[in-house]
């Protein structure tokens, strides 16, 4: 809401922003994340941002117009290859269909860090992101054993096909697997949209009257979920995953058990981090996997500031968070 | 010339009552499916679902009854969506930041209304076919809405306004309320008015209506600003359902309301569909995912299902169609 209201006078504060960014070394690092629209990108952005500043470097924002868009992605790349920012941090908008520009921007010989989704090829100083199984995994777990081990479950899927979707949906299913008290209803898919998860939650509760859990695969679809059961009357409790802005006070709220951390943040500040700490000549380390974090109504607080005011790991935070 | 301008006008009766079986038969395609989905499954035929699956159909067919006047016209609004998505930001901000619904509702239809009127005079004045004009308002309304939203979401409503898209009265849900008063509206409008009549007429022939003295540019005006203002008022319902909105609602929104309106029966050439026709389209579609998720069908699958479906609903109208002709 704040962001918003700033954007308004953001256009009067242009020329004041390009005089400080003047001041800055002169690094410049080129950040390519997947969509404007997905809020997890954004706390991604914010933490490049929030690292950069710490460090004296300056940002520049690659996002295609058209979410995840493949042949924009390539032509963007194609675009910094020629304007050689000092380094790049990459999330490829496909994992596989990325690859040849990876290719390019190693064949101009452009360090890249490559954070949340490990492309398929290319050379990359580091990698940085989270285990999208083990998030999966840990959250089903909080979930299950806040059901006592015991009752009916659903499961509401991603996108089918999506890198993600496939991790934390298996993540969920192995939970289950543990837990043989819990039986699973159905796993319907809801494309990590709000209102096709809240129409299959509608129609799962019309075929079983016993729900007690749910776990979404993201939090747009959890919050969705609740939406349903609140509708109807009914109570289930309700894990998700991202810990967007809109989860935390779900959580704060007690509507939403837990949502698991995909540290957007955390990716943002490090993928940056070990962009500048290549071009400065400082060790890096080869790969940070992000243990996951199940936020939960004991744990929230730290979550529940603006991304802003958030402050980066340290590099020897970062060797403690999942170096390996 | 002026016999042959009748002659062609005079339609109207016969394009009624072709419209009027054609909806019929749409019915009998959404009611097999309702039947076959009975003998699979013990849920579905219970009072409880047929609300839910009308609740859902609503927020399609507020989208698709107004693009059904612009396809009736040969045109197209493919902005629809994310006219959806820019107009519920803009509702919830405005809720959020003066604490009155009413002045966010009002945002939200202006909003949508306005962005119709925009695609209307594109399409009247500026002389760009609808499917451009609207396609280019797409991308506009996408880059604004991603701009000002930055990735955010406007969440948390006030519960008499949740009211509109989640309360119940009298036992049927408000949405269900609201769907058959803009489907009588919407029916009666197209059927028995002279507005009505004048907007089958401009896209049966639009030369004819121009020379028999339809004010066309006025009748399209309208017809893209309703449009416009239908996917004003599906980004209430949106918002008082969902509790929040981001900027990338509309773009599964857009095709499915199309698609509502083709398999309602409509003509992309314009002149031939009904209101009543797009409902059973928008229903056929919700049924299908109702259906999916009562059966439990595998997600792997359920693309396919619902691409099926549609084909055969829509091959079978017209082979009954065409061995009752």
């Amino acid at each position: 809401m704040k962001h918003r209201m700033t954007r308004c006078l953001a256009l009067s504060f242009l020329i004041t922003a390009a005089s400080t960014q003047a001041r800055a070394d002169n690094e410049t690092i080129a950040v390519f994340t997947k969509n404007q629209t997905n809020p997890f990108f954004q706390t991604v952005r914010v933490g490049a941002d929030n690292m950069a500043k710490a460090l004296n470097a300056k940002i520049l924002h690659y996002i295609p117009t058209k979410p995840d868009s493949i042949p924009e992605q390539l032509s963007q790349i194609e675009d910094v290859v020629v304007k050689k920012p000092s380094a790049i941090v990459f999330t490829p908008v496909d994992y596989k269909a990325m690859v040849p520009g990876v290719e390019k921007i190693n064949d101009a010989k452009i360090p890249v860090v490559n954070i949340t989704d490990r492309s398929a090829g290319g050379k990359f100083v580091s990698f940085v992101g989270a285990d999208d199984y083990s998030l999966g995994l840990e959250t089903g777990r909080f979930l299950l054993k806040a059901l006592g081990g015991k009752g009916n479950v659903v499961i509401i899927e991603g996108v089918k096909g999506s890198l993600t979707n496939v991790d934390r949906v298996r993540g969920f299913n192995d939970a289950l697997k543990e837990t043989p008290g819990v039986k699973l209803l159905a796993s319907q898919p809801g494309n990590y949209q709000r209102l096709q998860a809240l129409q299959v939650m509608e129609n799962l509760m019309q075929s079983n009257s016993q729900i007690d859990g749910v776990l979404a695969a993201n939090d747009a679809m959890a919050i969705g979920a609740i939406e349903a059961l609140d509708g109807a009357n009914r109570k289930a409790l309700v894990i998700g995953i991202n810990g967007t802005k809109e989860a935390v006070d779900a959580i704060k709220s007690g509507k939403l058990l837990a949502s698991g951390d995909y540290n957007g943040f955390a990716q943002g500040c490090l993928g940056a981090m070990m962009a500048i700490r290549t071009l400065r000549g400082q060790p890096v380390i080869s790969e940070i996997v992000l243990k996951p974090t199940v936020i939960t109504s004991e744990n929230y607080q730290p979550f529940d500031i603006s991304l802003e005011q958030r402050t980066c790991p340290t590099f020897e935070d970062a060797s403690k968070l999942g170096a390996k | 010339m002026t016999d042959l301008i009748k002659e062609t006008l005079s339609p109207p009766r016969s394009i009624l009552s072709q419209n009027a079986s054609q909806a019929f038969y749409r019915l009998l395609a959404a009611l097999l499916i309702c039947a076959a989905l009975t003998l699979l499954s013990d849920s579905f035929l219970s009072l409880g679902n047929i609300l839910n699956v009308l609740r859902q159909a609503s927020l399609t067919f507020f989208i698709a009854s107004g693009l059904t006047l612009v396809v009736l016209t040969a045109g197209l609004d493919l902005s629809v969506g994310a006219n959806v998505a820019l107009s519920a930001c803009l509702a919830g901000t405005v809720i959020h930041q003066t604490g009155s619904p009413a002045l966010g509702i009002l945002t939200g239809l202006v909003v949508g209304g306005v962005v119709g009127f925009l695609n209307g005079f594109m399409v009247t004045a500026l002389r760009i076919p609808s499917f451009i004009a609207t396609y280019g308002m797409l991308w506009v309304l996408n880059g604004v809405t991603y701009w000002y939203m930055a990735g955010e979401t406007v969440h948390g409503f006030p519960a008499g306004f949740r009211q509109i898209g989640s309360g119940y009265f009298l036992g049927l849900p408000v949405p269900v309320y609201l769907l058959l008063i803009f489907l009588a509206i919407g029916s009666l409008f197209a059927q028995r008015t002279i507005w009505g009549q004048e907007i089958y007429a401009i896209g049966a022939n639009p030369v004819a209506a121009r020379l028999s003295g339809i004010p066309v540019t006025r009748r399209l005006l309208l017809v893209y600003t309703v449009s416009g203002t239908m996917a004003g008022i599906a980004s209430i319902i949106f918002l008082a359902r969902l509790n929040s909105a981001e900027a990338d609602i509309g773009e599964s929104l857009t095709l499915p309301a199309i698609a509502a309106v083709l398999i309602g029966g409509a003509s992309l050439f314009g002149g031939i569909g009904t209101v009543f026709g797009t409902f059973i389209g928008a229903s056929i579609l919700t049924l299908v995912l109702n259906g999916m998720n009562l059966l439990s069908i595998s997600a792997n699958w359920q693309p396919l299902v619902t691409g099926i479906i549609v084909i055969v609903a829509v091959w079978l109208d017209m082979k009954t169609r065409r061995s009752a002709q």
